[in-house]
């Protein structure tokens, strides 16, 4: 490195080394990786309370083929980003976190399968991926299993009404052995409704499902409401506001309700999330941004109300006032995979924006987009759909969110030539 | 009564490094201990090496010439202690973040070296005008010990040229073990104000600032009074590195920003250090040449830490005696890891032994995007090293590559170990080379023909 030159009268400059800085911060990729991957423990470990150990064995399945499909992959290839298996066991979990607790087992392994050969490893693993991985592979399943089911093979993703265990049988219940509720019956809440003898739980509609019908016409379906006025009766009467249709407002928050496993426990996805802003591993300006776009597009997009019998179409603030406006645009925001999405999916480092400033602007993108697919489309899983379309534009946005640096001039950024 | 020191703001960005210098910032400066042969560097400027004037075998004293500048970008050398020239070899000292191989004499027989003791004033220099204290510094042949070192007189030319309205002395010092000018600066504090005034007075500046660490300043009593008489702004800023970079440090003083690829004098600031005022100090005022520096001796297994007076030429083995860890010039962020037969220089504020922290070999970029959160000038690190990766050079200029500080945090806080510095500096140096080369591309004029043709 420093050997004297041979010609004794000349300088000569021996160049640069890597070795500065001398000291390094204390975190790995491999940290970032295995605190996420704890901080998404807490809305399995939720997901396991309130839909049993089905949904551990799910978790099980998908964490474990994630990490032999990165193995196999890795073993054929040798592609040296797939070195390291902690992104794999990360992709696993949010996977299985998205995915419905009743998932028949091969349809997990498909998911991983999608999730790390296509999303992650044909990319070049971390750092190179376009998509966030788990997100492909809940995307693919959720194409791939009707057209399946179309063909004769029993699966099903997206049934009427959604499996969730009474407050006896947490965690130790088993979600198949539930019974669907019978037409013209009202769900009372989850510490309240009637549990059957011989069942774990009841089988009901997702929340999303019964406040499709304020937004998107049915025709086969009967409204849940008529119109909002419904909503603005019961808080009148200080009750939870969809109390004969919806589970209240508790239950949303701690989770007593229908969906993915992960999906549902709003207050501890709160808490993780919060860590991981509070590690710096996630920027708050994303979910921020992402919570706020939804919850301001859910306050003012159009919903269908009836008025004297006549219908029509009008925003749910300017309509029913604030305090309906805002009490909608919260169950709407607690009744899908938006929390998920905000802390957990739409946050995954390489598939966001770098910088602070693009990163809300992509955070508030995904949101609107996932509210509005979320209210105006059927799909099975707007969020996630939302996330995806928004990772697409990702690199756009990365060329053209350029702050100035020091010393550039402000309208100088702009044009081809820099001085 | 009087503010002893103002507070200035923040900047964006930076990080609190750890200050692992208990052992040395209450310690007064001491003396090295005898050392057998001196390689006195003749290029400490990073020119072509200075032409000597001694022959091989004569005895010298301390202070006396023994090679003449090369040019107009060189010092000449003097004896840093009494001695007998042996050879002329070669010796590496530090240049920023280069390493510079250059050509050396070496001394041994070493009997009494120039030491920081007591100095008489000799002369009058509060009286003179501005010329004459060019005109004396000049005759100095001193050389800045920033990390890149030039003659002083060229830096005082330099500001004079472009009308500095402001002055700084940049002691803010805080990477970690750095203690030497903050030492300077307790136990020589009216000499190192005296310094200042004369640089002051050299560069014509209106403003004259002293930047410290706001931590440290009850330590500095001493200097108010003579900074007060020669009107200087005490300013006392956070610790939070990378402030002690000199546009940084512009930034936070001033609110000017250094343009892209200039320097700090392109927008009328000079900044210098603690040490370099001495030096103009104890020329101007005393006669005496600049012979060495105070250097902070510390680290892993580094027997006895603390800052040292060290002639020009010690080896660092010299200084820091038996110790594994390898040797650092300069600080621990910015510096360079040498061989143990590296020597000091004007650039080399520190001689450490530090052992670099264990960590795994670089792996990709997952586009956490910390560098970029860290990095004081807002340089998006991780998009320059995808363009490093791709050898675009273009994209990196129009990026701002060229703004670097070189403070080497997003080295730091990378959790993939990518040398992100390194390929930063990289890629700024390719982009100055580019523009040194092609010149007429950096700032062509639309031609003749092109507007004939819209």
């Amino acid at each position: 490195m420093t050997q004297p030159a041979s010609d004794i009268s000349t300088t000569v400059s021996l160049g640069y080394d890597g070795h500065a800085p001398l000291f390094r911060a204390p975190e790995k990729i491999r940290t970032v990786f295995i605190v996420t991957l704890v901080a998404a423990c807490l809305p399995l470990a939720g997901g396991i309370l309130f839909f049993g150990y089905r949904a551990a064995w799910v978790a099980a399945i998908a964490i474990a083929s994630c990490a032999v499909f990165e193995r196999f992959y890795f073993r054929v290839t040798h592609t040296p980003a797939l070195l390291g298996r902690s992104h794999a066991y990360l992709t696993g979990m949010l996977l299985a976190l998205t995915l419905p607790p009743f998932t028949p087992w091969w349809v997990v392994v498909m998911a991983a399968a999608f999730a790390i050969i296509v999303g992650k490893a044909i990319f070049g693993g971390v750092g190179h991926f376009l998509w966030q991985p788990a997100l492909l592979g809940r995307f693919a399943v959720a194409v791939i299993v009707p057209i399946l089911a179309s063909l004769g093979i029993d699966a099903n993703l997206t049934p009427d009404q959604w499996p969730l265990l009474a407050p006896q049988h947490m965690l130790l219940g088993d979600i198949g052995d539930v019974q669907p509720m019978r037409p013209g019956e009202i769900y009372r809440g989850w510490q309240d409704h009637d549990l059957p003898e011989d069942d774990d739980g009841w089988a009901v509609p997702l929340p999303t499902q019964t406040l499709r019908p304020l937004t998107v016409a049915t025709v086969d379906v009967e409204p849940a409401f008529s119109s909002l006025a419904a909503v603005r009766e019961h808080i009148d009467h200080r009750k939870p506001a969809a109390l004969t249709q919806l589970p209240p407002v508790g239950d949303m928050l701690l989770g007593a309700r229908p969906g993915g496993i992960g999906e549902t426990c709003a207050v501890v996805i709160v808490v993780a999330g919060l860590y991981l802003i509070y590690r710096n591993y996630v920027k708050w300006g994303l979910p921020l941004c992402f919570l706020l776009a939804a919850a301001a597009v859910a306050a003012v997009a159009p919903v269908r109300v009836d008025v004297g019998g006549e219908r029509s179409v009008s925003w749910p603030i300017i309509a029913e006032g604030l305090d309906v406006g805002l009490a909608y645009a919260t169950y709407q925001v607690l009744s899908g995979a938006v929390l998920l999405g905000a802390f957990f999916l739409a946050t995954e480092m390489t598939s966001r924006p770098v910088l602070g400033g693009a990163q809300m602007l992509f955070g508030a993108g995904a949101g609107a987009t996932a509210m509005l697919l979320k209210l105006y489309t059927t799909l099975p899983i707007p969020t996630y759909v939302a996330i995806l379309i928004w990772n697409t534009l990702t690199p756009t946005i990365d060329m053209v969110w350029r702050p100035r640096v020091y010393g550039q001039r402000h309208v100088l950024r702009f044009r081809r030539k820099q001085h | 009564m009087h503010v002893m020191f103002h507070r200035y703001g923040q900047f964006a960005g930076g990080i609190d490094l750890p200050d692992e210098n208990a052992s040395t910032i209450d310690q007064p400066i001491g003396m090295v201990d005898s050392v057998a042969t001196l390689r006195v560097p003749l290029a400490p400027c990073g020119t072509a090496g200075a032409s000597p004037v001694v022959d091989v075998g004569t005895n010298v004293q301390c202070g006396e010439r023994l090679a003449a500048a090369p040019g107009p970008g060189g010092v000449d050398i003097f004896a840093p202690a009494a001695g007998r020239v042996a050879a002329l070899t070669t010796a590496v000292v530090r240049h920023g973040r280069d390493l510079l191989a250059c050509p050396a004499i070496e001394l041994t027989d070493i009997h009494g070296g120039c030491g920081m003791g007591a100095a008489r004033e000799v002369r009058d220099w509060r009286t003179v005008s501005s010329n004459t204290i060019r005109q004396q510094l000049a005759e100095g042949q001193i050389a800045t010990s920033r990390p890149r070192p030039e003659p002083l007189i060229r830096w005082v030319q330099r500001a004079v040229a472009t009308a500095c309205q402001d002055l700084i002395v940049n002691a803010m010092e805080n990477q970690p073990y750095i203690t030497a000018d903050h030492r300077l600066l307790v136990e020589y504090g009216p000499q190192v104000m005296q310094g200042l005034a004369i640089l002051a007075l050299a560069c014509e500046a209106r403003q004259v600032f002293l930047a410290v660490d706001a931590r440290r300043t009850r330590d500095y009593a001493s200097l108010v009074e003579p900074a007060i008489q020669y009107s200087v702004n005490r300013v006392a800023l956070p610790h939070k590195y990378p402030i002690g970079a000199d546009p940084i440090l512009i930034k936070v003083l001033t609110r000017r920003e250094v343009p892209l690829g200039g320097r700090p004098t392109d927008i009328g600031a000079a900044v210098i250090d603690a040490s370099t005022c001495l030096a103009a100090y104890r020329w101007v005022a005393c006669g005496q040449r600049l012979t060495g520096r105070v250097v902070t001796v510390n680290g892993d297994g580094v027997a006895r830490p603390g800052n040292v007076f060290v002639p020009f030429g010690t080896s660092c083995h010299d200084l820091l005696g038996e110790t594994d860890a390898p040797c650092v010039l300069g600080g621990p962020m910015t510096g360079r890891q040498v061989d143990g037969d590296a020597v000091v220089s004007p650039a080399c504020e520190s001689v450490l032994a530090v052992t670099p922290t264990p960590h795994a070999p670089p792996s990709q970029c997952i586009r956490c995007g910390w560098c970029r959160d860290h990095c004081p000038v807002r340089l998006n690190v991780a998009m320059l090293n995808d363009m490093y990766e791709l050898g675009d050079v273009a994209q990196a200029e129009h990026l701002g590559v060229t703004a670097c500080v070189g403070c080497g945090v997003c080295s730091y806080v990378c959790p993939a170990r990518l040398p992100l510095t390194d390929r930063v500096r990289r890629l700024a140096g390719t982009v100055r080379h580019h523009r040194r080369s092609m010149p007429l591309l950096s700032d062509m004029a639309p031609s003749p023909a092109a507007e004939a043709d819209r």
